[in-house]
Formats: structure tokens, sequence, C-alpha cells
């Protein structure tokens, strides 16, 4: 199994950098997973880590071989790309072949490697169709299997699932998965979509202009977002503005005076007079407060401006104050759960689910 | 992955500006140059400018070549985008009919399709005997009408195959959305349609413009006298009494700058007119009344028989019994056995020059291709550029500076088959390096990415990837080549000498010979022989490919 350590990785095209010095670190056999929005230098990153792309500086190992003079074709890696880029004019079987044939394998080996392939992600009875015959998921299939039969050090992913349907998406996204454990391979995943980020990962890394801004586990990022970025990028994130007032009930809490009125109970450090950015994820915010009685509670109260019913949840867009507004999500409602834009709620919240995010709160 | 090292492509980069200036540069700048030459080599500013544009002999060539492509441009425009909505946009019978023979027209050289309107309405010609055995007698077919009519039939395909084409990538959606927002059909076309298709329609007429301005044979053939910039040129160069190289290259320099003027005016034009348009629905037939579509129906098979006559006639006049230019009714092999005869061998030059110049257009295309598509840089750019030049400048240009340059040491080629391989191989490289790059902007670069990371240097993902995927760009390119190299006129007539004519040159001097038979004979070879690579390319490929470019 390979560990990969990048290095103060930089890349730029003409005067932007597209990489901008990141450093990163991924365990073996995990399936870490580079996740951004477009332009955040992720796919660059990934094609520098496979070879495609030269680096302006920094350092790849694979373990402890520097790879970042080595050229693609020698590094032992398969790549799975976001259109496939399956080649359209050799069949399924000559395409899994592809890479066992530039490795020299004896034409049994490759009969049975290709084979067994084949099978592992599902395609026995395709091998001889041409890939304009294929369908989309069956396409992917066909390119993951070629990469998977040379037996890389690393497995490279850029989008393999955005050009599928949803539920196409699941089903290839869980076969993946499956796979990557079943054969231990350290596997680089690219993704913009930060949900399939959150359920196909065991570590990921955060990417915003060309750097890595948190790297965890999907629920480190999620419940403890490093900055006001991740908070908004993983998941949705109400984000409110108040400042420190004293020390608070508990170890570690301190009162907040937020902008509209409410004195709050959070986890966060700082000095009376301070500004802190707090932020609260909407299925946080509930109509009752719960738990049990050591837990402190926090609420604040609006009127409805917007109602999205779906069933297992209400949306609710509710007005805090001029300019603010925050959204609460009530999961498994009832009827008494239900009410009409223009009402008046209160809501509560934990104040161990509320986080202070660092960084200067944005000039309103 | 790509470096700034000295790599295979960095020599493939040298070795096309080598060949590109050495064959292209070198000799249209010596042309300049010489068009700045007084007697005794001396350097002139202007003298021969100043003689051209004060005597009538000189200047009225510069006129009669402007108002031909002139009006051979509107002609052509006309007709082929006439054409063009008549059979993308209405249900008329036999449109595959329409197209294939629209197609079929371009076949034959233009200069052949001038010979065949003399044989018949010439002095001499078949339709003008048959008409004065009634007494009857028609305008003649010499001159500028006769070139016109030439020029008209011979290029409005060119307009026809690209405003089709982009009739077709226009969506339905579009007309929809004007006619919904209350737009007239008639104001739709004019403004939701027209601007999309103009940037092929200027196109069409720049190849219309480029191609009559250029064309060498036709005016020679049917002008009688009538003087246009290349005939002159020629006239000047190749003169009886001593050629003037200096009064020949003012002639090319002034063809040089009237064309690539025109190239730069409609690629400056259609670069900021260009709309990427997305096709899911074709426009539809639009349904006529049978008046009206009886009518339609008349007017295009009209013009494609038209189109259809320089074949024809020639095909038939072969196998016609003829003495002179005098053609007599009956079946006769006589006009083939005489050529095989008298001219085998320059049959035989066209056919190895013609495929040793493609094969080298292929080898050197692809190559740029590559480099144009995938390694872009300024110096590719710049690569590009002095490429698509011989697209603009006509054979006779080239003829002149390659003679001009090669029949001085260091190297002399003048008189050997070489300089003529050179001038076929230069003049058609821009047709496979255009079909080759468009296709590789097809091809998704993470193909051949896929390739290198399944363990395939570079080179050989080339060999094994890229290549067979660019062989339908490939194959258009090698038959169009093919098509304009095989009946090239402009350039052999001045390049060839002695042994080393071709089958256009000896079609030309036969016809100057009043041989008419054999030049029918020859022309009828020269049509099959570019036709079969374009029909196989067809057949392997199917229409929209072939016609790709």
């Amino acid at each position: 199994m390979t560990r990969v350590r990048a290095e103060g990785i930089v890349k730029r095209f003409g005067d932007t950098p597209a990489v901008d010095g990141v450093t990163l670190e991924v365990q073996p056999g995990e399936l870490f997973t580079l996740v951004g929005p477009s332009g955040c230098g992720k796919t660059t990153l990934l094609r520098i880590i496979a070879g495609l792309l030269e680096l302006d500086a920094g350092t790849v190992r694979f373990n402890e071989d520097r790879m970042d003079e080595v050229p693609p074709y020698l590094r032992n890696i398969g790549v799975v790309f976001q259109n496939y880029a399956i080649f359209p004019h050799l069949t399924v079987r000559e395409n899994i072949a592809y890479g066992l044939k530039a490795r020299r394998f004896p034409a049994d080996r490759i009969a049975t490697k290709v084979a067994e392939a084949a099978k592992l992600v599902q395609l026995e009875g395709l091998v001889d169709r041409m890939p304009a015959q294929l369908s989309g998921g069956q396409q992917q299939r066909v390119v993951l299997a070629r990469a998977l039969v040379i037996e890389p050090r690393l497995l490279l992913m850029d989008e393999p699932l955005s050009n599928l349907d949803a539920k196409l998406r699941i089903q290839i996204r869980a076969l993946i998965r499956t796979l990557q454990r079943e054969l231990r391979i350290t596997t680089i995943y690219v993704t913009h979509d930060q949900e399939e980020a959150l359920a196909i990962s065991d570590t990921i890394a955060v990417m915003d202009r060309g750097r890595i801004l948190q790297v965890g586990k999907p629920w480190e990022l999620y419940l403890q977002p490093g900055n006001r970025f991740v908070a908004d990028f993983i998941g949705t994130m109400n984000v409110l503005q108040g400042r420190v007032e004293g020390s608070g009930q508990g170890p570690g809490r301190v009162s907040v005076l937020m902008d509209f009125g409410e004195r709050w109970q959070v986890q966060a450090t700082g000095v009376p007079g301070q500004p802190v950015t707090i932020g609260i994820r909407p299925e946080s915010l509930q109509l009752l407060p719960g738990g049990n009685g050591t837990e402190a509670w926090n609420s604040l109260q609006g009127t409805i401006t917007e109602v999205v019913y779906l069933g297992p949840v209400v949306r609710y867009q509710i007005r805090v104050a001029e300019e603010v507004d925050v959204t609460s999500e009530i999961h498994n409602p009832d009827f008494s759960a239900i009410h009409a834009v223009g009402d008046r709620l209160t809501l509560w919240f934990a104040a161990s689910r509320a986080v202070a995010l660092p960084g200067e709160p944005e000039p309103a | 992955m790509a470096g700034r090292r000295r790599d295979f492509w960095w020599s493939v980069t040298v070795l096309a500006f080598l060949t590109v200036v050495a064959f292209l540069v070198y000799p249209l700048a010596t042309v300049l140059v010489t068009s700045f030459t007084g007697e005794e080599k001396r350097f002139v500013l202007a003298d021969n400018y100043q003689r051209f544009f004060t005597h009538r002999y000189y200047y009225s060539s510069i006129i009669n070549s402007l108002y031909l492509s002139t009006l051979a441009t509107l002609g052509a425009v006309l007709v082929g985008t006439a054409l063009a909505l008549a059979v993308v946009r209405y249900p008329l019978p036999g449109k595959t009919f329409l197209r294939t023979a629209a197609n079929l027209a371009l076949l034959s050289p233009p200069f052949i399709g001038a010979y065949s309107w003399v044989v018949l309405f010439g002095r001499m010609g078949l339709v003008n005997r048959l008409l004065g055995t009634f007494g009857w007698e028609l305008p003649t077919i010499y001159g500028w009408r006769g070139i016109l009519l030439v020029f008209i039939v011979q290029y409005f395909p060119f307009v026809f195959l690209l405003v089709s084409a982009a009739l077709r990538s226009v969506d339905q959606s579009i007309e929809d959305a004007a006619l919904s927002l209350g737009s007239p059909p008639r104001r739709t076309f004019r403004t939701a349609i027209l601007p999309v298709i103009a940037p092929s329609l200027t196109a069409g007429a720049l190849l219309v413009f480029m191609a009559t301005m250029a064309d060498f044979g036709t005016p020679m053939i049917i002008g009688e006298g009538l003087r246009t910039l290349p005939t002159l040129m020629y006239g000047e160069f190749i003169n009886e009494l001593g050629g003037n190289p200096a009064m020949a290259s003012t002639l090319g320099s002034l063809l040089i700058l009237v064309n690539t003027t025109a190239l730069m005016a409609q690629r400056y034009y259609a670069f900021r007119k260009a709309y990427n348009v997305v096709c899911i629905q074709p426009l539809k037939l639009q349904p006529l009344s049978p008046g009206k579509k009886a009518a339609l129906t008349v007017f295009a098979y009209s013009v494609v028989a038209v189109a259809l006559i320089p074949s024809t006639t020639i095909i038939v006049s072969s196998f016609m019994p003829t003495r002179g230019p005098v053609m007599y009714a009956g079946l006769s092999l006589q006009s083939y056995q005489t050529i095989f005869h008298v001219v085998p061998r320059a049959i035989a030059n066209t056919f190895v020059l013609t495929a040793l110049a493609v094969l080298l257009d292929i080898l050197l295309g692809v190559l740029v291709a590559y480099l144009l598509a995938r390694r872009r840089s300024h110096t590719h750019t710049l690569l590009d550029a002095l490429i698509m030049l011989a697209y603009a400048i006509p054979g006779t240009v080239v003829g002149v500076g390659l003679i001009v340059v090669f029949n001085r040491p260091p190297v002399v080629l003048t008189g050997t088959w070489i300089i003529l391989l050179i001038s076929y191989f230069i003049r058609h490289l821009p047709y496979p390096v255009r079909s080759c790059t468009a296709m590789l902007q097809q091809i998704d670069i993470r193909v051949e990415e896929a390739s290198v990371s399944l363990g395939v240097p570079p080179f050989r993902t080339f060999l094994k990837v890229t290549i067979p995927l660019m062989f339908p760009a490939i194959l258009s390119g090698a038959a169009l080549s093919w098509m304009t190299t095989i009946g090239e006129l402009s350039s052999s007539i001045l390049l060839y000498s002695g042994p080393w004519a071709t089958m256009s040159v000896a079609i030309f001097t036969e016809v100057f010979s009043n041989h008419f038979g054999t030049a029918s004979a020859l022309a009828s070879i020269l049509i099959a022989a570019a036709f079969v690579p374009l029909f196989l390319t067809y057949r392997v490929l199917g229409e929209r490919a072939a016609l790709s470019m």
C-alpha cells in the first residue's frame, strides 16, 4: 500500500497560481478526497500527482520514492477521468488490456486478468462490445477496470461520477467504495460535490483558491469547520455575528451578545468586546428545547418568510432581524411542526451545537 | 509533461518551419523583392508599380480580375445560398441526388470546365454547329461572359456546401423564438437565421473570391486575350521575347495583396461574428404550395444540371470521333488510343507526383496538426498562419517564386520533377492540417492522458491512440489534397519542363493545339482520378465526415 506525501506544491498558469503551496499526506489504503468549487485547483493537484502536469515547486513522494521527476507512464497509477477517456477505437476487452499490453504481460495472463477485472466491475459478457454500444455507467465501469487491472500503486479519480444520472451515481459510488476497500488501494478522489465527498471518503481536504483549508474526517469537517468557507461549502450553515460579553456558564464557554439582541452561551474563547462569528447548522435549530437538564439551550425569535415542505423535512426561512435570516430544518415533522409564512417562531439550539468560526466577521 | 526540451516535437516544429520558409515564405518574399527591382538588379522604389498603374495594358488586368471575381463571388453566393435554402428548408424530391451532384461539380478542375463550355458553345462547338445548321447563332461564349459563367458554375458548390452545413446547425428554437416574438418570416430570416450562417456564407464567398482571383486556366482558355492578373503574370514571365520577372513579380505581389486582404477581412469578420450554436432540433422543413414547390424543384434541378454539364460533356466527348476541334456523332476509343500513344508519360507523372505530394502532405500535416492542437504556442500560431498562406496564394505566384529561387545556386531545381512536387506539396498542405486540427480539437486530450497513465509513453500513445482516432480526418484531408493536386495547372504550367509535363499541362496544350478529342480523354481520366478517392472516402466515412473540412 502506498502513502502519498506532497509537499509545498506550486503550479502557476501564467501569473495566476492554480495550486499555491499545498502540502498533504494520504495514508496507505485510504480514500482521500479533494473537494472544492470549480477552479480551486483540485484537478490541477490531481494531475500533478498523476504526472500529467509538471509542477513549478514542491515534491511528490509515493512511500519513500521521489515521484515528481518520474514521467507519468512510469508512475504506475490508475487514473479515472471525468468523461471516461475510454479508447473509442478499442473493444472493452482491448481497453482493459491496454495497460497490461504496455507492460508486456503474456497473452494468457492478460486474458485471465481482463476476465477477472471485468467480473470485478460486473461487465462480464460485454467485453467484446465497442464503447459506443455501452451506456454511460458501463463505460465508467470499463474505465475503472482498466485503471485497476494494472494493480496501480495509487488510484486517482477526477470527478468520476459527474456525467452519470443521479441513480447511477449512487450505484457506481458504492461500487468504487467497495472495490477500493477490498483491494485496499490508496485512492485520491476529486469532486466538487460535498455530499459525494462526505459519502465516499475516509479523509477530506477542502480546497479553495489553490490552497487546502482544512483536512479531516467527514464528520470533523461537518461538525467542526475550521473557517467560514469550509462551514459554507460542507453542508449549509447559518452564520451570525456577535460580541463576547464575558465568561459563560460552564467550562470553555463564553457569553455572547448577538448583533440582533439575543444573549447566547457558546463554546468559544475571547475577551469581552471581541467580535465572534457563530455558525449553526439548520438541523440544530429546533422548535422546542430538548436534551438533559445540564445542557445549556439558546434561543432566537423571528418571522417565517418561506416554507418548503419535503415530507421527511420541513425547511423554514426565518427573518430574525433586518438583513439577518436563518434556515431551520425540522426533521420528521408532525402536524404541530407545520407553520405558515408570517408566523412568529422561537427556535432553540444546544450550546454545544454552535461553532465559533475564526476570522474577521465580513463587513456588512 | 511537456517540457521545453529538444524532443521529437521540437524537431517537427523546426522541420515544419524550415519547410514552409524554404518553399513558401522565401519564394514569396523573393517575388515581393523582385517587384522592387529594376534593370541590372538595382533596387527601385516603385518603378514597376508606376509602370503598372500608368499603362492600360497592365492596369486593365487588375480591373478585369477584381471585376470578374466580384461578380463571380456575388453570383456564386446567390446561387449557392438559394440552392442551400431550397434543399435544407423545403421538401424537395431527390435531395441526396442534389447534394451529391453539387459535390461532383467540384471534381473537375476549373480550366476543364472552361474547356467543356468551348466544346459545347465555342466556334466549332457541338451546340453551335447544330444551331448553325438552322441558321441560328448564339452570343459568343468567349471573353468575360464565358469566364463569369465558368466561375459561377464551378464555384457555387463551395457556398452551397458551407451554407447548407451552417443551416443544418441552426436550431429550430431560434426561428420559433423570433416568430413567437412577433417577427414575420422574412424578417426572422434576416435577423435571426442569416446572422448565424453569415460566417459560413462569408467563408464560402472568400473561397470563391480567392479561387477566381487565382484561376489561370479559365481566362486562358475561354477569355480569348482578356487579361487577368494571373494570365498577364504568366505572359510576362514566360515571354518569347524574353521574360520580365520584375513585372511578373509586381503582378504577383498585387495578387498576394488582394487575396491576403480578402482572407484577413473575412477572418476578422468571422472571428467577431462567430457564434457557438448548439443544435438539438434542426430547422423544420417548411410546407410549400404545389406551384411554389414545382418552381423551386425546377430551379434546384436546373442549377445542378448546369453544374454537371462540364463533366458530362467531357466524358461524352472523349468517346466521340474527332478531327481537330470538330467532334462527330458516334462512338470511338480513338482519343484514348491516341493519348496512350502520345502522352503516357504525362499520365504517369501526374499520378506519381500527386501520390508523393499527398503522402508528404499527410505526414507533415498530421504532425503539424498535433502541434497546433496539443502544444499551441506563439511559435505554432505563426506556423499555422504561414501554412495557411498557401491557401491564399495563387499557384502562378508560387510557381514564379519557386523558379526565381531555385533556378540559381546553391540549389537548382528548375527542370526537375522535384520542383513540381514541392509546389504540389506546399500548396495543398493546408488541407490535412485543417482537417486533422479540427479532428484533434474534438478528441478529448484525456484519452491520450489515460494511455500515458496506463504506461504507454507519449510518442507511442500518439501512434496507438491519436493516429487511429484521427483516421477519418487523415482520410478526408488526403482525399481533398489528392483532388485539388491532381488537376493543378497554374503552377505546373510554369514549373514543368520537357519530360515532366503533367496531365493538366497536356490537356492545356492539347486544347491550344485544337486536339479536343485527346484533351477530353485526358480530362476524363483526370475527373475519374479525382472522383475515386473522394467516393471511397464517402463510402468509408459517410457524407458528413468526408465534408468536415
